[in-house]
């Protein structure tokens, strides 16, 4: 549960999730991993007018079918080669919900209920921070 | 009102750090006013994500109007300071050249603005790399550089002790150095002038400023509670989109035509080398290297070595699905190089309807001729250390936001005149990044510490 995004936002973020982070022999997919379980860590800091509009357009997202999600991230990727009026809605699309999505993949924390193996481990991301 | 302090800096970053210290120092009565929190090497946030969103303006990213290019600064005591590569450089004849023929200001070359760099540069350890502190990154960069008879360079950083021969890995520090060894203002500058009564006020976000005769009015917000607080000068170090917001709001773009103006932010392009054997270019010293040649300086732009966390990576590479995976897969095989671009101050920074900071900024004919001049070479110099494979991003982002409120004897054309001071305004006074007249094409904070070196001397002579 999250105390910034709301219910339908959550299921579109996982629906989105997992077509930019499917299943695959060796990743788990975005919403198996469960990182979005720690969104309110990531979101807490974003301005109140973005979460708004983020809500917004991610409660629409929800009931969308699959195949106008699919489009959609097709759409948001190929933004940035695009003049027209909405390309720059679509890019800041693209920024905002990859962010969430690899924020949450790549953040070290899956959800409590993953037992598989973490996807920093999976590429093979570590690093020592020695403090003095 | 009476002035309750001498001196108000509002912004505690690469500028505002060295205007406290010297401020405070001279037996001034100062207060540093930041929006952001105040972090210490013990509660810098533990990893990239939280990193991200509660070191940076925006929640990690801001835009331009259109949304092709990402901006990155800091809010946070220290500001950029705390999350920059600590890179250290003075400028060349070019640099200084360029900036006296926008400006007409006299002391903008190397002999007069000497003493301040060394100023500045006692009061920081400065480390200059060598061979032996090359990660595999640096080393592929080097040895495509040395194939192509490419020059390049160690580079200097500030930084005291970062352990690097007991395994320490330096891209931590992007998001805080836990060490404090990398030389932030806040550890070069703020914390030894806390130690001699400095007072900080953190959180509280100033919205403008209002000049009276012998005092200016500081009006600003902490936790929703409007505040004002007066001194009898006050320094704007806000950084370019901080100052230049801080003014527009305070209803001076009348008086000031070139407020906003010229605007530049030195984008950097990515590209990776993937190669058949582990680079692990996140291990070890970050950045140790870039290039040197005075083709490129001519040609106006110049490549690091560089990398970035799964997160970064992930969003820098424009694919989803299989080939996201295919990619991060070799997240441990890849070399980062960037071209930066010294790029044409053409952008502009100004208010929209709700009062929030708006930046217009596209890259010009010549920002992309000299874009893709510098990815040529890159390609080059991974095709002949052995990737087998390269990728350019296609995203790119301003990391050294430079102009808005830039320097000049002309007040038509400039927002604060050669001695620091907003035009017509005898009590209020910028020397950071804001005011710079164009891109120098060289990595900026010494220069932003040494401008302030200079006006911090001025107001104590
Ligand atoms: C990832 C990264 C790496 C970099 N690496 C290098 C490098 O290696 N070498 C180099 O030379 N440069 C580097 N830079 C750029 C450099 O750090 C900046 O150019 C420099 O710090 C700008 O200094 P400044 O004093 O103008 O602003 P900042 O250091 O950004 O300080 C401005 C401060 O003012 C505060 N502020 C703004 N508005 C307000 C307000 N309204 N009220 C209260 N406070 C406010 C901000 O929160 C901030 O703390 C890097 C930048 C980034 C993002």
């Amino acid at each position: 549960m999250s105390k910034i995004l709301s219910k339908s936002a959550l299921i579109a973020v996982n629906r989105i999730g997992d077509i930019i982070i499917p299943h695959s022999n060796e990743f788990p997919s975005f919403s198996e991993a469960g990182g979005i379980e720690h969104i309110d860590d990531i979101m807490s800091y974003t301005p109140p007018g973005d979460v708004k509009d983020l809500n917004m357009v991610l409660s629409i997202l929800a009931y969308c079918p699959g195949f106008v999600l699919n489009i959609l991230v097709k759409q948001m990727l190929s933004s940035n080669k695009k003049t027209g009026p909405l390309s720059p809605i679509l890019r800041q699309l693209d920024i905002g919900l990859r962010g969430i999505v690899f924020t949450c993949y790549y953040s070290g924390k899956t959800g409590s209920s993953y037992k598989g193996k973490n996807p920093l481990d999976i590429i093979g991301y570590k690093i020592t921070r020695l403090e003095d | 009102m009476a002035a309750t302090y001498d001196f108000i800096i509002i912004g505690s970053g690469t500028s505002g750090g060295v205007l406290a210290h010297n401020l405070q120092k001279s037996g001034a009565k100062c207060l540093l006013i930041e929006a952001g929190k105040y972090f210490k090497k013990e509660t810098f946030p533990k990893n990239e994500a939280d990193a991200s969103t509660q070191l940076y303006w925006g929640g990690g990213l801001e835009f331009n109007e259109s949304a092709t290019m990402a901006f990155l600064r800091t809010r946070a005591v220290g500001g950029t300071s705390i999350v920059n590569q600590c890179l250290m450089n003075r400028f060349d004849d070019i640099a200084f050249r360029d900036w006296k023929t926008q400006s007409e200001v006299g002391f903008f070359n190397e002999k007069d603005m000497s003493s301040y760099y060394e100023k500045v540069e006692k009061a920081l350890v400065l480390h200059t790399f060598d061979k032996s502190e090359f990660n595999n990154n640096a080393k592929k960069f080097t040895a495509g550089c040395d194939k192509l008879g490419y020059k390049w360079d160690y580079l200097q950083r500030g930084q005291s002790d970062c352990a690097l021969d007991k395994g320490n890995d330096c891209i931590g520090c992007l998001g805080g150095c836990r060490r404090d060894s990398k030389q932030s203002t806040m550890v070069a500058f703020i914390q030894k002038a806390e130690k001699i009564g400095l007072e900080i006020l953190t959180e509280f976000t100033v919205d403008s400023v209002e000049n009276k005769t012998d005092s200016v009015l500081v009006k600003g917000e902490k936790a929703g509670q409007k505040q004002v607080l007066t001194a009898k000068k006050i320094i704007l170090a806000g950084g370019s989109f901080g100052s230049t917001g801080i003014l527009l709001r305070s209803g001076f773009k009348d008086r000031l035509p070139a407020l906003g103006k010229y605007f530049s932010s030195h984008p950097q392009f990515m590209s990776f080398g993937i190669y058949d054997e582990y680079i692990d270019s996140h291990k070890g010293a970050f950045q140790s290297v870039a290039s040197k040649d005075p083709s490129f300086r001519q040609k106006g732009f110049k490549l690091e070595n560089v990398f970035a966390s799964p997160i970064s990576i992930g969003m820098l590479f424009n694919s989803v699905g299989k080939r996201h995976q295919e990619l991060m897969r070799q997240y441990r095989n890849m070399a980062c190089i960037e071209v930066a671009v010294r790029d044409e101050p053409s952008g502009e920074i100004f208010l929209n309807k709700k009062g929030k900071v708006v930046v217009r900024k596209e890259l010009t004919t010549r920002d992309r001729s000299r874009r893709d001049q510098g990815l040529e070479v890159i390609q080059n110099i991974f095709s002949n250390s052995g990737a087998k494979e390269v990728v350019h991003s296609p995203y790119y982002f301003g990391l050294h936001l430079m102009g808005g409120c830039v320097i000049g004897s002309n007040a038509q054309t400039s927002v604060v005149d050669p001695d620091f001071k907003v035009h017509g305004m005898d009590n209020i006074y910028i020397s950071d990044s804001s005011i710079y007249p164009n891109a120098p094409g060289i990595n900026p904070s010494l220069t932003i510490m040494a401008l302030s070196q200079k006006l911090s001397e001025q107001l104590t002579r």
